[in-house]
């Protein structure tokens, strides 16, 4: 494909990677995933891992939970902790945005 | 390309031990972390911490970059002996390839070494299929009404003739549809990774986001603007023009006794999306100055007649 050949973006829907995209787009293994999901570091999924699927919220969540384990050596359940916060703290910072104050 | 001093990036003595390394990266890992630092250049910071962590913690590499490095100031020109590695033996790779795109030309010229018959033990990154890329994309609020044309550029890791790791710049050019809303992922299929052997290309992910605006804010499929109105526009009600993202002018409503802070939704007027989002209007009412004679006489006389007080109880 030529440089300047133009290529049109699909939208995606809110939940919409499988695990094993997830798993790509973040390089963990699919078993890292699995092993999350059962310590509840995603929310709440049930069925059989094939059907499950995953936001973009998701996938920061991976790489933020991915990114404190090897850094800190943090346990699965530190690391979703610490993640649960970072994602309030998101909020925050975008409801002052929108307030105008930040 | 520049000698880099990796040891200066940790702040360790060239003598640390495999423990100092590790407790001064965490301590920089901490103190850079983008989420949090109120640091200068943290994301810039913590790259080169990332990337001296991924050399000194592993002894293969450390000895390497050690031997190589004699002789060296941080910041002199450097090339590397043609074979310079040799002696050397790199059981595993251990920088992933997507990893390996944020690291430096010296990291990459060092390090970038994969044995050519392809990947050894624990290396996950070389699945067959190409990994998927991801990345931001910024858009201006304007696009999500419109749509827009962006031009990404990526740092694309690939194997080289000789089973080196080299970084390509690679430029697409994309066609976001409108009605993209923050945080949104679109997907361009078979623009990610390329496969190995006969695995086919992973996709690129792209994340939307949008620019601040001064006028614009955006939350989901929802519009927010502040809409300044006169006084009277506010007191009696009025029909007023909104100019939107788009180019656009709708006509709004104000209720008769509006007061700042009040928020008017006009329904399907946000982000074009399948359902469309709201516009939703901060109504702030702005006072004239008293600039000239005229304006004067005319707060003069609703001081007088209209015997107001703002900080009365159940008022404003």
């Amino acid at each position: 494909m030529r440089d300047d050949d133009i290529l049109t973006a699909i939208m995606l829907e809110e939940a919409c990677l499988s695990i094993e995209e997830l798993a790509s787009a973040c390089a963990v293994s699919t078993e890292w995933i699995v092993r999350h999901v059962e310590a509840g570091a995603f929310s709440t999924l049930s069925g059989a891992a094939a059907d499950w699927r995953f936001s973009s919220r998701d996938l920061w969540r991976a790489r933020r939970v991915r990114a404190l384990e090897r850094d800190f050596d943090a346990v699965p359940e530190l690391a979703a902790l610490v993640a649960d916060l970072l994602e309030e703290v998101d909020a925050l910072r975008a409801r002052l945005r929108r307030a105008g104050l930040a | 390309m520049d000698f880099k001093d990796y040891y200066s990036s940790l702040g360790v003595a060239r003598d640390a031990t495999a423990e100092d390394i590790k407790k001064a990266f965490r301590k920089l890992a901490r103190k850079y972390h983008p989420d949090v630092s109120k640091e200068k250049n943290a994301e810039a910071r913590m790259k080169e911490v990332n990337e001296a962590y991924a050399v000194l913690s592993d002894p293969e590499k450390r000895a390497a970059y050690d031997h190589l490095g004699q002789g060296y100031q941080p910041g002199q020109d450097f090339r590397p002996p043609p074979d310079w590695d040799a002696g050397f033996e790199f059981s595993d790779p251990g920088v992933s390839r997507s990893e390996a795109a944020d690291f430096s030309d010296f990291f990459t010229e060092l390090f970038g070494r994969i044995g050519r018959d392809g990947p050894r033990g624990g290396e996950r990154d070389f699945h067959a299929q190409g990994g998927d890329h991801h990345a931001k994309v910024l858009l201006d609020p304007e696009d999500a009404f419109r749509g827009a044309m962006r031009q990404i550029s990526l740092r694309v890791p690939r194997l080289d003739d000789r089973g080196r790791v080299v970084v390509d710049t690679r430029t697409l050019n994309v066609q976001i549809p409108k009605g993209v809303r923050e945080g949104q992922m679109i997907r361009l299929a078979g623009q990610g990774a390329p496969g190995m052997g006969e695995g086919k290309a992973g996709d690129l992910l792209l994340e939307v986001h949008f620019r601040l605006h001064p006028r614009f804010r955006m939350e989901g499929r929802d519009l927010y603007m502040t809409l300044r109105v006169a006084p009277w526009e506010a007191a009696l009600g009025a029909i007023v023009p909104v100019l939107l993202p788009d180019g656009g002018e709708i006509k709004v409503r104000i209720p008769e006794g509006a007061q700042s802070g009040r928020r008017l939704r006009v329904r399907g007027k946000g982000i074009p999306a399948d359902p469309p989002g709201d516009l939703l209007l901060d109504v702030q009412v702005v006072v004239p100055p008293a600039s000239n004679a005229r304006a004067r006489e005319l707060y003069e006389s609703m001081a007088r007649d209209l015997a107001f007080d703002p900080r009365a109880e159940n008022e404003g």
